[in-house]
């Protein structure tokens, strides 16, 4: 669609907050200082798992400048804590479950003394047998992790009939994938401040995804009503997930609860990736099978994944890797599973995609290997199943609008060509193999089949100004900079020119969280609303004051005019007062919830999203047969995001998405109690990235804000399938392992042959 | 939390009559790519570190009259080695790793005196001073003393340099070789520590066969290595693809004799040969020109 008929929307405006960045600001919670700030510190584990006999903290409390050492009983609340199901304490009770379990919170005045008390505070472990694996974990004679069980949970969507598809089909491949542990990486390690405000409410600065939620945390762990705890995020600089938990607020308001006195915490790289989340790591058997054209009539898959010590988002991932198996195909005929299980392993949540990026690993692999088996092109196949307007799927959801799927295919099409012909067959080194790979996926935007509200004010002063209020968490995306556009869209005004009060629960409602690629379509919506809501009063007094009806008026540049005559007009100034003093209201609320059925616990049937986003990659890659280096050359990139709010930003998106998935096709694993920090945990260098081909999509969503979906995590998933498949076109040896590191690739060109006849004797 | 006393002498005087007292108290920072991050770790913590950015006279490059020395002091930064027309003529391998080295803020600030004092089995600048038979230059109260590279280092990260040391250059048999090359394996493409590797120099006579060859492997053992055994394979021979699959092979035996089979051998064993062939295949067709 156009963006001529749109005042802001689909411009890559100057983005919010952008300035203050660029000038070092001391926006993040690190450049914060409060005056006589306390420094905390988290006294970990050094056991997986082990009952705690007792906790003495009288050395740890005579070092100088310790001002209090607090354990369990000091948490005057509900010492529990998780956004789905409760199951992790903020400082451990009766038992350790992983290395990451903190004990005991040290509050100093030098983070010297916090360090010194931090390792002074003696815990009385029994260690207990500990499992790490989550298939020896399902095992009955495996150590209980929780009381519950270690089954966390396991979530299955199931439709027509399996056994009979995979008695008739042509091919049937049946394959084992699996994915490492990955840690987010995000620029700032996690952190941050509070300090009693005059009237003695508990303000929290916080690097957060979900300010909301960690009010209601807090709350809760300290026993307190709703107005004693303020949350306001600070600038956050990334946060893919991970920041979805509780990591430093909970201390930060435990502390200040006590002490009434400034404090502050800012994790070092290390404890960052021993303390926070992982990406679950995945084992899936996948099954499927075709017909002789190529069609994919049945799919069986069970999945593992390693949720850890704690629960965190592990449900929604397990659910949302069943509901995303199939990959973007229809397929008439599934029985898929997914199973959560804790081990003893630091505990694993959200990243980017949920679990979807490990499915799109296996779908995207069974894809390739059906093409070949039936020597199609890899394209070819993917365009013969790829889901469209009225395709049923594996929950019975039938797509009705924006299903951009085929959009995208169309669109890699011409680059990828031309890689298969021109760039696959230009001369190379002989120890250099190329390889051209296609990766697709869908995403369901928002939380799997049930409510995940948003809500949003858009108010006018006296004066004509409008400022919008939203929870919603700007963590890097570039989000506020999306819903100011959207506001002054609905409201004729430049986005820039909108106030904006941002992710500060004294001010704003709930957005949600910063997850699931949900903000611009669901707080998007809520923002509109409100917006639209405030901009009818304008109207309807501006019919008042110029004669005009409505339909003739049009709102631009702070002001209301006549269409046919734009001479005839009136400020947004003008207007405000006299709606005011008639009692009319300049404060609306906006509301969203996406339309959503709760599939069913044994059949997984229902409407798990309202909407998908869609998109596919093709990847070019330089396989070095003798060493087993692989470059990602180049990947053309096309998502169908509905509609470009700021096409920029989706841009950036999509380049972000690339590099973290160059990593997690290459190289990123994170082995508990061996990966420390950065230095022994590599992510992709500037070096390492290749050209991005970003190819923006508009399927438009009827339900969506000026028909916006999202992208922040479907830029992520489908690179490294493409990235794999790749490699496989490179070497004719396929890998079934992420990460396909130096030692993988190297032995799948020795196994190929190509390894020993890179040179000939002559 | 520890303080430190920084010390940042003028001039090497000043630098050794320090080290003669404080030595053992002193890290001397030359850089800082491994040190910084050590300190931070709480690896180490004695009372002073020694910056010698400010000492000029180990910034210095020469080459001798009869172009057979050239000299690189041990303050001269990875930057300037991949700048220096005088260490691209005469040390090319040295000139080459320069590329792939960390990344372009580390080489404005990591020097080849710290790569080698480090005593990391991973310093690329080892192999290429090895080929070119290079002696360290070190001086203490007591006066100067040449070690050659070969024996720096007594095992991995154990420097044969004492506390009161300070590496003042390096000089190199220089040498404008007819082929010569520095390759390696990291995990990425920037900012990784070579898993493996290898720098090499070589002339060959009238008919094409190698005069002259030095091979020296770095990464995969303990200490750095010069391997004779290759060395000897190709002298006098034309290189062909069997002669290249042959040395590598001897390469991948004599590796395995050092290191045992440790786990990382599974891959070690044949990426060793495999970056052996990539580097001397070019070799092949060089000799038939």
């Amino acid at each position: 669609m156009s963006n001529d008929r749109y005042h802001t929307v689909g411009k890559s405006i100057l983005r919010r907050g952008a300035k203050e960045r660029l000038t070092g600001n001391p926006i993040f919670c690190a450049d914060m200082e409060p005056e006589n700030a306390l420094y905390l510190k988290a006294v970990r584990s050094r056991h997986p798992h082990a009952g705690i006999l007792g906790i003495d903290v009288s050395s740890a409390m005579s070092v100088p400048g310790v001002v209090q050492v607090f354990t369990a009983k000091d948490i005057p609340g509900k010492n529990l804590m998780g956004i789905i199901n409760k199951d992790q304490p903020l400082l451990a009770e009766d038992k350790v479950r992983s290395l990451a379990d903190p004990v005991a919170l040290v509050a100093a005045r030098t983070p010297g003394a916090a360090d010194l008390a931090a390792a002074a505070v003696s815990v009385d472990y029994d260690p207990l047998p500990a499992v790490f694996d989550p298939e020896e974990a399902m095992a009955q004679d495996a150590p209980q992790i929780h009381a519950k069980g270690n089954v966390m949970v396991q979530k299955k969507v199931c439709r027509g009939d399996v056994t009979a598809a995979f008695d008739k089909a042509h091919t049937i491949i049946e394959k084992t994938y699996r994915t490492s542990a990955i840690e987010h990486t995000y620029l700032e390690p996690d952190a941050g401040i509070g300090f009693p405000d005059e009237d003695g409410t508990l303000v929290i600065y916080a690097s957060t995804q979900n300010p909301h939620y960690d009010h209601k945390e807090v709350v809760s762990l300290l026993g307190v009503e709703d107005h004693a705890v303020r949350i306001i995020q600070a600038a956050t600089g990334g946060g893919f997930g991970s920041k979805l938990d509780m990591n430093v607020q909970g201390f930060i308001g435990l502390a200040l609860y006590h002490l009434k006195q400034p404090v502050r915490y800012v994790y070092t790289r290390e404890e960052a990736f021993l303390a926070t989340a992982k990406r679950h790591p995945f084992v899936i058997h996948m099954k499927t099978g075709a017909d002789e054209t190529g069609r994919i009539t049945a799919m069986q898959m069970k999945a593992v994944c390693n949720t850890g010590a704690y629960g965190s988002y592990g449900i929604a991932v397990a659910s949302r890797a069943a509901v995303h198996a199939t990959g973007p195909y229809a397929i008439d005929n599934v029985n898929l599973e997914c199973t959560a299980v804790y081990t003893n392993h630091p505990f694993c949540g959200a990243m980017r995609g949920f679990g979807t990026p490990q499915m799109a690993l296996a779908h995207e692999s069974q894809m390739d290997l059906h093409a070949r088996a039936l020597n199609m092109d890899p394209l070819e196949i993917r365009v013969l199943n790829g889901v469209k307007k009225g395709t049923v799927t594996a929950t019975g959801q039938v797509l009705t609008d924006s299903v951009g799927f085929q959009d995208c295919l169309t669109a890699v099409q011409p680059e990828y060509e031309k890689a298969m012909k021109g760039w696959l067959s230009e001369p190379t080194p002989a120890y250099i193999r190329r390889g051209v790979g296609i990766g697709g996926m869908w995403y369901g935007i928002g939380n799997t089949g049930v409510q995940n509200p948003s809500t949003a004010r858009v108010a006018m002063d006296r004066e004509g100004q409008v400022t919008l209020f939203t929870g919603c968490a700007d963590i890097g995306q570039g989000s506020t900079t999306v819903l100011s556009q959207i506001a002054g869209e609905a409201l004729g005004l430049d986005a820039m020119d909108i106030h904006v009060v941002v992710a500060d629960t004294k001010y704003t409602t709930n957005a949600g969280a910063t997850s699931a690629s949900r903000q611009t379509y669901i707080s998007g919506n809520a923002v509109k609303q409100a917006a639209d809501k405030l901009a009818d009063v304008l109207l309807t007094e501006a019919v008042n004051y110029l004669k005009i009806r409505k339909s003739d008026l049009r709102l631009e540049n702070g002001r209301v005019f006549d269409s046919r005559h734009p001479e005839k007009q009136v400020a947004f100034s003008r207007l405000a007062p006299r709606i005011l003093d008639k009692g009319g209201e300049l404060s609306w609320q906006g509301y969203f919830d996406p339309e959503t059925v709760p599939l069913h616990p044994d059949t997984g049937e229902g409407i798990p999203y309202s909407t998908y986003a869609f998109a596919c990659h093709a990847a070019c890659v330089e396989v070095d047969v003798l060493t087993g280096e692989t470059s990602v050359c180049r990947v053309i990139a096309a998502h169908d995001v509905g509609k470009a709010i700021h096409p920029e930003n989706v841009i950036g998106q999509i380049c972000g998405g690339v590099a973290m998935g160059v990593g997690f096709a290459l190289m990123e694993e994170f082995v508990p109690g061996e990966t420390i920090s950065m230095n022994d945990y590599h992510i992709p260098t500037a070096a390492d990235m290749p050209c991005v081909i970003p190819i923006i999509v508009e399927a438009s969503e009827p339900s969506g804000p000026f028909g916006a979906k999202g992208v922040g995590e479907p830029a992520l998933i489908p690179t490294a399938p493409a990235i794999i498949n790749a490699v496989t076109h490179a070497l004719g040896k396929r890998i079934y392992a992420l990460p396909a590191s130096l030692e993988r690739v190297l032995d799948a060109s020795i196994a190929s042959g190509h390894f020993n006849n890179c040179y000939q004797e002559s | 939390m520890t303080t430190m006393t920084c010390i940042r002498p003028e001039n090497l005087d000043e630098a050794v009559d320090f080290l003669h007292h404080h030595g053992p108290d002193t890290h001397i920072l030359a850089g800082g790519t491994d040190l910084m991050v050590d300190l931070r770790s709480g690896k180490h913590h004695r009372p002073y570190l020694l910056d010698t950015s400010r000492i000029d006279s180990l910034k210095t490059v020469q080459i001798s009259d009869d172009l057979s020395r050239l000299s690189i002091g041990s303050g001269v930064t990875l930057t300037r080695i991949n700048t220096l027309p005088l260490i691209k003529d005469h040390a090319p391998a040295l000139h080459k790793c320069s590329f792939t080295f960390a990344s372009r803020q580390i080489r404005n600030m990591a020097t080849i005196g710290g790569n080698v004092a480090h005593a990391s089995p991973c310093g690329d600048t080892i192999p290429p001073l090895v080929i070119h038979e290079a002696e360290a230059v070190v001086a203490n109260k007591d006066g100067n003393r040449n070690i050659p590279l070969l024996e720096m280092n007594k095992g991995a990260y154990q420097s044969a340099l004492h506390p009161e040391d300070l590496v003042v250059k390096f000089i190199l048999q220089a040498r404008q070789p007819g082929f010569s090359d520095f390759q390696k394996i990291g995990r990425r493409k920037a900012l990784a520590t070579s898993r493996m590797s290898m720098a090499v120099m070589a002339d060959k006579d009238s008919q094409g066969c190698i005069s002259f060859i030095r091979f020296s492997l770095g990464a995969c053992t303990p200490t750095p290595q010069r391997m004779h055994d290759v060395e000897s394979l190709f002298t006098g021979k034309i290189p062909s693809v069997k002669l290249i699959n042959q040395g590598a092979g001897l390469l991948a035996e004599k590796m395995v004799e050092i290191t045992g089979r440790r786990p990382s051998i599974t891959y070690k064993e044949p990426a060793v040969q495999g970056l052996f062939k990539r580097m001397i295949y070019p070799m092949v067709t060089w000799c038939r020109q």
